[in-house]
């Protein structure tokens, strides 16, 4: 069995960990530069206010008074993002971290009886701990447990965990859930499905197996496959094995987040540079640090976590992105590192890559790929990229972007001491 | 642990040496300790500890003065007589935890200042508790 567990409107929820004076009211968290609502309170949602919503909208309700607006303050989430995770990491072997909200947790081993106590416990945990509020949903399939996590989150009466762990509640479960919300059916594919008298899971899941494949292919099989309760996304990505390792022992240790950063940067540079000469693109990034084994008389710490792309990649900004929210979700203070590298895995030829089912950004995927390739004309090849002429930003030491508007950015409470709460 | 976690421990690299020493190694190398991090001693539980800083004086009489830092651990549980950062009225409060009948005793460090009784419908969360006060002196 699996189980998801994803944060309830995770960045409005890290708001108020540190404001609960905004409990109970309408919140909305703000994109990059105050563009859109990219995160909303449950009361915000009830007002109407859709996700993606521009901000200029709804400015004159957040100048009333009548919902409160966040300027987005990716700091303090990564680092809640990132405590949730650990706890996670603690209570079962293997977590696999899906964004920076949500992951699934594998809980081989474990007796069912024993699997809703167990969430609970988790959940509590991560509540009193953290202060964000997760819903859980337990199946035999990832799919399927991003079903039963929605139902988890939407009625009360499940106290936060669902289990489809019988025929009976796995069918009653995709009646209940439109097509649409299926992980894995974007928006786009919504219009086809209704075309074809699709309007729920429960009507796609009975479909043949024949007519999905052929309308569909390859990823419509694997999503019917996992609605029906056979898992199919994890199998399919133990039988690619091949994956490219980039990684390097130190002269000298460090413990410095901004050193491990840069030097991972030019890790996941690098393997994306070997994704684009060998023509292929990775579903997956890993990123590792080791501490020094030899040395006996320290803590020793040797994290690692895999993040998955929505969509294989292999431009250097997707790749480098992804491996530096990794590394900020296992790096921890106090440890001395000997040690890091970027894995690239799922790796897939770039011409196989198949977005149809997905909903994602073409046109952000098409400027990376572009951009990708200017670099490596101009950096020519086998140059290491420590040398390189051209080189993302987001490589450089200093994450915080001057001159992007961010007017109702709250205070960086966990990760900078000069805006820590203030107590009475 | 997972395989691929092991597979990673298992690799060992192709050396482990320190090096060709000449003359005499230090005599200190014996005595070779990681130095104090007081963020190992300080924080038991990183993933549920946050700080706070002081405003004001109401918890003057406990020695703890504004501009203090607070080390809060979330992940324990208030015992009586312990100091917490408390939420009430809209603003984070420090206090001391008493147990009463009817509930909670929010209780200053400052005569100047009231106690607060958290009976039912009373607006209150507790936030976390207070471990450690770190104080600047110089």
């Amino acid at each position: 069995m699996i189980a998801l567990v994803d944060c309830n409107n995770f960045f409005v929820s890290c708001e108020r960990v540190f404001r609960p004076e905004l409990e109970g009211k309408p919140v909305v968290v703000l994109s990059n530069n105050d563009g859109c609502v990219v995160s909303r309170s449950n009361e915000s949602k009830a007002l109407g206010i859709k996700m993606c919503t521009p901000f200029y909208k709804i400015r004159h309700l957040a100048e009333n008074g009548s919902i409160v607006a966040c300027s987005s303050n990716y700091a303090l989430y990564g680092d809640l993002s990132a405590r949730v995770m650990s706890i996670l990491a603690d209570a079962v072997p293997k977590v696999e971290i899906y964004s920076v909200d949500e992951a699934y947790l594998h809980l081989d081993g474990i007796s069912e009886d024993m699997m809703p106590g167990l969430c609970r416990s988790i959940a509590s945990k991560v509540r009193k701990w953290v202060g964000i509020p997760v819903s859980i949903g337990v199946a035999p399939t990832k799919t399927l447990a991003k079903i039963a996590s929605h139902f988890a989150k939407t009625y009360k009466g499940y106290g936060g965990v669902c289990m489809i762990n019988t025929e009976q509640k796995r069918v009653k479960a995709l009646e209940l859930t439109p097509i649409e919300e299926v992980w894995g059916v974007g928006r786009k594919l919504a219009p086809k499905m209704a075309g074809w008298g699709i309007s729920t899971a429960m009507d796609f899941a009975a479909r043949p197996r024949e007519w999905v494949d052929r309308k569909l292919g390859l990823h419509g099989v694997r999503t019917w496959e996992e609605l029906g309760g056979r898992g199919c996304i994890e199998a399919e990505k133990e039988d690619r094995r091949k994956s490219i390792c980039t990684s390097r022992s130190f002269a000298d240790m460090t413990g410095e987040l901004q050193d491990l950063s840069q030097r991972v940067s030019d890790f996941a540079a690098r393997c994306a540079r070997k994704l684009r000469e060998e023509g292929s693109a990775a579903g997956e990034v890993t990123v590792f640090l080791h501490t020094n084994r030899f040395r006996y008389d320290m803590e020793q710490y040797c994290p690692y976590v895999t993040m998955r792309l929505d969509v294989p990649a292999n431009s250097t900004a997707e790749i480098v992105g992804t491996a530096l929210k990794a590394l900020r979700l296992i790096w921890r203070q106090g440890y001395m590192y000997k040690k890091a590298g970027v894995i690239v895995g799922d790796i897939v030829a770039s011409d196989a890559v198949q977005p149809a089912m997905f909903d994602f950004d073409g046109e952000l995927r098409e400027k990376n790929d572009r951009i990708s390739r200017v670099m490596d004309a101009v950096n020519g090849s086998g140059k290491s990229d420590g040398n390189s002429l051209l080189r993302l930003a987001s490589q450089r030491p200093g994450n915080y972007s001057e001159g992007i508007r961010s007017d109702y950015r709250s205070n960086r409470y966990s990760t900078s001491l000069d805006e820590i709460i203030e107590v009475h | 642990m997972t395989d691929e976690k092991k597979a990673q421990e298992d690799v060992l690299p192709a050396m482990a040496h320190d090096g060709i020493h000449a003359g005499f190694p230090s005599p200190a190398t014996d005595y070779m300790q990681q130095a104090i991090d007081l963020n190992k001693e300080l924080v038991k539980h990183p993933a549920a500890t946050f700080y706070g800083r002081v405003v004001g004086d109401s918890m003057i009489d406990a020695g703890v003065e504004e501009g203090d830092i607070l080390v809060i651990d979330r992940a324990l549980e208030a015992r009586e007589g312990d100091m917490a950062v408390c939420f009430v009225d809209g603003e984070f409060t420090l206090k001391h935890i008493h147990y009463t009948e009817n509930g909670l005793r929010l209780v200053p460090a400052n005569s100047r200042y009231p106690e607060i009784e958290v009976v039912e419908g009373v607006d209150f969360i507790m936030w976390g508790v207070v471990t450690y006060v770190i104080k600047k002196v110089r």
